[in-house]
């Protein structure tokens, strides 16, 4: 996948090589902290960083464009010969460590198994060795006359990725989700039914922090969706749930949190029930805002806002497809019902941002309450043009180049998406293409 | 009247979800699923709480009803209990269409079971899987099953149907396809025994080894039967 040339100032650059492969399915998105380096994990176990070019000196309005800078085979698909079980080697996340010297680092993990990954780059060998020659092979002892000091010379730059630390044998069920600590030394991985506290230096042995598989598995309600750690503070956590809810745990109370701190739920809208008012009140992602103030929730069809403080229902609730409510059994149908969203917040938490069908992506501006519905599409989205809000127009009058909700391919659907911790800079993931938006101009809707 | 249309086409996509998922890559995904039971048993309660429920039990107004309500003649066999004739294509596909029929003429018994007699061998599978069941045939598949709904209340006649007809032949497949891989399983794996009973385990492997000559089974109905089974040992 390559980005293509930046654009000036104020015009959304889209990025993006097209491959026709399934395993070329992006399945995970995420900058570091920085918001140099962007990985993406797909769904034949390969995980593909970006790196942003430096700003030109001689054009100083370009921005920096995104190239590849590494790319490596992270998981192998894997049997487990007790269970009979295949075991996907699609990365489901990856998270970066917090820099912490030359090296960058990162976590990734598919179904089972988390790693390590530590990425280097090597611009300089040593050269002038006195028992060995250019190519390693050692000299004739009589051709060695005088002593030389090896003195380091600049080669093409190499980027090194290496396994560090393999995280096995933690997970009954499917991994979900991971979160490093902003200790820096621990990290979280949660699957369906569990979650688990690690080191980053320890493989060997990870503490379980939440548990709620029931006695009996036939009393099993719910699920864990999604789980994060604070920003900030090290000891706080949230998870959420199939049903809905969002548990805020705090690790100094006890060993096993599976006693929430503050539980987050909003009671259902009885006038909304339907066969599938379970279904779409599932959380399928959280995040917590920058600032650690609130936390982003998606559920199939809207994204919430909540105040950590007030655990009863949302502050914020934005719509992103109430025109499918009506399609619920349909979408029900044809799988799309169960599909996983991201969300987003931008580096002020003033704007929020999550995926749809048709390739469509929704942002909610939180202070001005506009919204707007963007495509990534390469015809829509030709180098240096700006991106042309779209509508779905469900009956009514319809205004040009409005999609009626019945034209909406549902293939096409943007699960993934990030954005730069400190710019107006978004990936998403369209497929198995990847858009990268710039845009110089602070955070306006257009 | 129309509700409850809905509502049985829901249970009979969901039926069709649960076995496809069988066969998926990377194991049964538990919260998928988990989803997919909590419709199936909504539904069920608004077929069952519904007050034009007809007098006839289930299977037989599920015969009734147009054929292109159903997908395909798997599902078909499955929530609208026995097609009245057999289908012609599944003739040849004894051990997966007509093992609903089979199992519920024999496990259940009520009325309206429309199907084709059942082949010969089906009764020795049916009782290999009845033997390896303890409990209740309701109760027993959602055990099996990572994330069943919980038993409905002890029902009336209506009601009892409808879990006949939609999940008995989940119980059927549970059960024959245990006993019918039991028999394929390699030495030395440890299994957890069907009911939680260790003599159960212990008969269950004898008996259905005995039967491999007579399961009509081929490979690649196992080997589609594989994953379902080792997923729920898994979970």
């Amino acid at each position: 996948m390559q980005a293509s040339p930046h654009c000036p100032a104020n015009v959304p650059q889209p990025s993006s090589e097209e491959v026709t492969s399934g395993a070329d399915i992006i399945s995970t998105v995420e900058f570091n902290h920085t918001g140099e380096l962007l990985a993406t994990g797909d769904k034949g176990g390969r995980v593909v960083i970006f790196q942003r070019e430096p700003e030109s000196k001689n054009e100083p309005y370009n921005q920096g464009e995104y190239n590849v800078y590494s790319t490596f085979q992270s998981h192998e698909p894997e049997f487990d010969y007790l269970k009979s079980l295949e075991i996907e080697e699609k990365i489901n996340k990856i998270k970066w460590l917090p820099q912490q010297n030359a090296a960058h680092s990162l976590l990734s993990t598919n179904d089972k198994t988390i790693k390590l990954w530590k990425i280097t780059e090597r611009d300089k060998r040593p050269e002038g060795y006195n028992l060995k020659d250019e190519e390693g092979k050692l000299k004739d002892l009589s051709t060695v006359t005088s002593l030389q000091v090896p003195v380091l010379k600049p080669m093409d730059l190499m980027v090194e990725v290496t396994p560090r630390r393999i995280f096995a044998n933690g997970h009954t069920y499917h991994v979900n989700s991971i979160s490093v600590n902003s200790d820096c030394e621990t990290y979280m991985s949660a699957d369906d039914l569990r979650i688990n506290l690690w080191h980053l230096a320890i493989t060997d042995r990870s503490f379980n922090i939440v548990d709620i598989k029931p006695a009996n598995m036939e009393d099993l309600t719910e699920v864990i969706t999604a789980s994060e750690f604070h920003p900030h503070h090290c000891n706080l956590f949230v998870y959420s749930s199939s049903k809905g809810s969002l548990r805020l745990c705090d690790m100094r109370a006890s060993a096993l949190c599976d006693k929430h701190s503050k539980l987050y739920e909003e009671p259902e809208d009885p006038s909304n029930r339907s066969f599938f008012s379970e279904i779409i009140s599932s959380v399928s992602d959280v995040k917590f805002s920058h600032s650690g103030r609130y936390m982003l929730t998606r559920d199939y069809l809207t994204v919430k806002v909540w105040d950590l403080n007030m655990e009863t229902k949302p502050v914020e609730t934005y719509q992103v497809h109430d025109y499918l409510r009506s399609k619920l059994c349909s979408l029900y149908e044809n799988d799309c019902i169960f599909d996983k969203f991201e969300c987003a917040w931008n580096g002020s938490d003033s704007v929020i941002m999550t995926g749809a069908y048709n390739n469509f992506f929704r942002m909610f501006d939180r202070n001005t309450k506009r919204d707007v519905t963007l495509e990534a599409s390469r015809e829509s989205s030709k180098p240096r043009a700006i991106l042309k809000p779209r509508r779905v127009c469900v009956g009514g009058k319809r205004r040009k180049d409005d999609i009626s909700v019945d034209s909406l391919d549902f293939t096409k659907k943007i699960l993934h998406t990030a954005w730069h911790p400190t710019e107006n800079i978004i990936a998403i993931a369209a497929t198995n293409n990847l858009y990268i938006f710039q845009d110089k101009v602070n955070s306006e809707m257009h | 009247m129309e509700f409850k249309l809905e509502a049985h086409r829901i249970v009979s996509i969901s039926l069709g979800k649960i076995y496809s998922a069988r066969g998926q890559r990377g194991g049964l995904k538990l919260h998928k699923n988990l989803l997919v039971s909590l419709v199936l048993r909504s539904a069920r309660q608004v077929y069952l709480s519904e007050p034009g429920c007809p007098p006839e039990p289930p299977p037989a107004a599920a015969a009734a009803r147009p054929p292109e309500e159903e997908p395909a003649p798997r599902t078909a066999a499955w929530a609208a209990e026995p097609p009245p004739p057999p289908p012609q294509d599944e003739a040849g596909r004894d051990c997966q269409g007509p093992r609903p029929r089979r199992c519920c003429c024999g496990e259940e018994n009520r009325g309206g079971c429309a199907g084709a007699p059942p082949p010969p061998h089906c009764p020795r599978k049916r009782s290999a899987g009845e033997r390896g069941q303890a409990g209740s045939p309701v109760k027993k598949p959602r055990r099996e099953e990572e994330e069943p709904p919980p038993p409905p209340p002890s029902p009336p006649g209506e009601q009892e149907d409808m879990e006949t007809s939609n999940v008995a032949s989940l119980i059927s497949i549970f059960g024959s396809s245990f006993s019918g891989l039991l028999s394929k399983e390699p030495k030395g794996r440890r299994r957890p025994p069907l009911d939680g009973g260790e003599a159960a385990a212990g008969t269950a492997p004898a008996e259905a080894a005995a039967e491999t000559g007579q399961i009509c089974c081929d490979e690649p109905v196992l080997r589609t039967l594989n994953p379902w089974s080792t997923a729920i040992v898994a979970f």
